[in-house]
């Protein structure tokens, strides 16, 4: 070690004094399509917890956990056992329909319930961004989040399987149906749910309450469609089905994907068709948007 | 001359802008112009103040009339006035689990600068309202006045032209309202920001504004300069060993406005020939002058004097009424 001490000059000054005046800002404003983009990577980082206390982390680290899992397991499965497992896109999506309802019901409210219990609107619409602006960058924020679990999981899985079969160049261009297959359903699915949390958190200021309102009712409302449409087994009441919303799902999944749905189920039993599934979805997106519209839009 | 033209002199201007909510009138057709300076807008609890602002800064969209801030058209071009001005309002607002720095930093990205430059105009703006060392703490452990203070900062972050301040001394305790009046005052002269101040303390604005504006009832009532209002008609206070009544009886038959306030006298101002008649009553009735001096008129007598004119007056505290 070297003992020797830096030694300071006359000329060398000890330290600095900063201006620390007010500057008027010179920089670039990049108006109001940067403030868009601005709310929306905000809006995310505060769904997934980032910058919040850890708590905060902790749900959606494990959902996303355990959304990927299964596709890795799945795609495991399939290269170990090459041949037909009956294992597929339709198998991880009826997995995940249940992980992306608790995903929704816990980013939803996150979205909308804070800015409103703390009042912090007025600061947003008096920046230049319209109400309009601030809505859809939410709805955007919320399907960027919905997204990275509704088609991360089956692109990872359509990627294990091209990967895993022996001339994946050919598998891919056999098989590119099914990445618009999964675009299809996640979007079918991404819109379902995203229009119910944030339709239930335009109500609220509550994220608990929200978010329980709307795990509880999903639950509640497929279980008295279920037991309303068994008790009457009417081929009239059929419709009964679309009271249901992992019933719709499950339908519009079997139709996207073309698969069969089990007799046992109600959208299985009540054999109507797959199109009228996507129109449910449709009209529910439709009026969570009217219902959006009105609660931020048109009020003063 | 078009209104539109005639109002890129004004820092606001306004035509026959009317707001009703149903039967209630918020603003009853106002025309104003407004002037680069620092502007109060006075009057009590309902007045039309803050609908007044939110007008201007096109969150609320008006019954009839038009509205010009910075020489733009409000309602067609809300989105472009909202880059140059800024808005701290009168209740509370902020995020609670966030540090000021990254709120303040946020609110400088909405309004379009981009992130490092948000960060830096965050610190910078923090430090000048005195928010230094606190600003990587959570806004939630902050006292009422440091609230208040992180408010004006996401107001002034991105350096705008003009400021709309909705009531800024709003709870809190003398000091900290003594601070944030002295920190608006920097805001305004030295940092070059236009300040629109609403309060409905006449103290308020009688030390931070230079013009104002009284509404009552969403009436315009005054719109003028300080310096004008005051100037407007001095009183003469005159105290006598004597009786006051005569006194004021003997000047009133000279044809001079007198008034008994207490043991005060109040005389109008006209001309200096007022001084000679008083002097000359003293010299009649035999009595000593003891107190003879101008009394400028307070921003207080021109709200009483004006807004009783239309209906009696509502009383304003001339302090801060309302500490918690």
């Amino acid at each position: 070690m070297s003992s020797e001490q830096p030694v300071r000059t006359p000329q060398q000054p000890y330290g600095e004094v900063f201006d620390r005046g007010y500057q008027h800002y010179q920089g670039e404003r990049l108006g109001r399509s940067y403030a868009i983009r601005a709310l929306i990577i905000y809006s995310i980082k505060r769904g997934l917890g980032i910058k919040k206390k850890w708590t905060a982390k902790i749900i959606p680290f494990i959902l996303y956990s355990i959304a990927y899992l299964p596709a890795i397991v799945i795609t495991a499965i399939i290269s170990f056992f090459p041949g037909e497992t009956g294992l597929g896109y339709s198998s991880l999506y009826g997995f995940l329909d249940f992980v992306i309802l608790i995903f929704a019901a816990s980013v939803a409210p996150e979205m909308l319930c804070d800015d409103r219990r703390e009042n912090v609107l007025p600061l947003y619409f008096s920046r230049p961004i319209s109400r309009l602006d601030y809505l859809l960058s939410k709805i955007s924020a919320m399907g960027i989040l919905m997204a990275t679990l509704v088609f991360g999981p089956a692109l990872m899985l359509f990627a294990g399987r091209a990967l895993t079969d022996d001339n994946p160049a050919s598998w891919l261009v056999n098989n590119l149906d099914e990445v618009l297959r999964i675009a299809a359903y996640g979007v079918l699915l991404s819109a379902f749910y995203a229009a119910i949390g944030l339709t239930i958190a335009t109500f609220t200021t509550r994220k608990g309450v929200a978010s329980a309102i709307m795990i509880v009712g999903v639950i509640i409302l497929s279980g008295f469609a279920n037991g309303l449409y068994f008790a009457i087994d009417d081929p009239a009441t059929n419709p009964v089905v679309f009271l249901s919303p992992f019933d719709v799902l499950d339908g519009a999944r079997a139709w996207v994907f073309g698969t069969g749905l089990g007799g046992g189920s109600m959208a299985g039993d009540a054999d109507l068709p797959g199109f009228s599934y996507g129109l449910v979805i449709a009209a529910i997106v439709g009026v969570a948007a009217a219902v959006m519209h009105r609660r931020y839009v048109s009020e003063e | 001359m078009t209104a539109a033209t005639s109002s890129d002199q004004w820092m606001v201007s306004t035509r026959a802008l009317h707001k009703a909510y149903g039967p209630i009138i918020a603003l009853d057709t106002l025309d104003l112009n407004l002037p680069r300076s620092a502007v109060g807008l006075l009057g009590a609890n309902g007045a039309g103040k803050s609908t007044l602002i939110k007008g201007l800064l096109g969150l609320l969209r008006p019954t009839s009339g038009k509205a010009w801030v910075l020489g733009t058209d409000v309602q067609a071009n809300a989105v472009s006035i909202r880059e140059r001005v800024g808005y701290m309002p009168e209740s509370d607002t902020l995020p609670m689990d966030v540090t000021a720095a990254d709120f303040v930093g946020h609110m400088a990205e909405m309004s379009g600068l981009p992130a490092r430059g948000a960060r830096q105009r965050a610190n910078d703006v923090l430090y000048q309202v005195g928010l230094d060392e606190e600003r990587y703490r959570l806004i939630r452990g902050f006292s009422t006045g440091m609230k208040q203070r992180v408010k004006l900062a996401q107001a002034i972050v991105h350096d705008p032209e003009l400021v709309f301040l909705d009531e800024p001394t709003n709870g809190m305790d003398p000091q900290g309202r003594d601070d944030m009046l002295n920190l608006i005052n920097r805001i305004h002269n030295n940092l070059g920001i236009t300040v629109i101040l609403s309060s409905h303390i006449l103290g308020d604005v009688e030390r931070v504004c230079d013009y104002v504006v009284m509404l009552d009832s969403g009436r315009l009532v005054v719109s003028d300069s300080i310096e004008t209002l005051r100037q407007g008609s001095t009183d003469i206070l005159v105290r006598i060993d004597g009786n006051e009544t005569t006194f004021v009886e003997r000047l009133t038959a000279r044809q001079i406005k007198a008034e008994l306030s207490g043991h005060d006298i109040l005389v109008a101002y006209e001309s200096d020939e007022v001084y000679d008649a008083i002097r000359d009553t003293a010299v009649d009735m035999g009595v000593a002058l003891r107190t003879l001096k101008a009394r400028e008129r307070s921003l207080e007598d021109v709200y009483i004097q004006t807004v009783s004119g239309i209906g009696g007056p509502v009383p304003l505290p001339v302090e801060a009424a309302n500490v918690e």
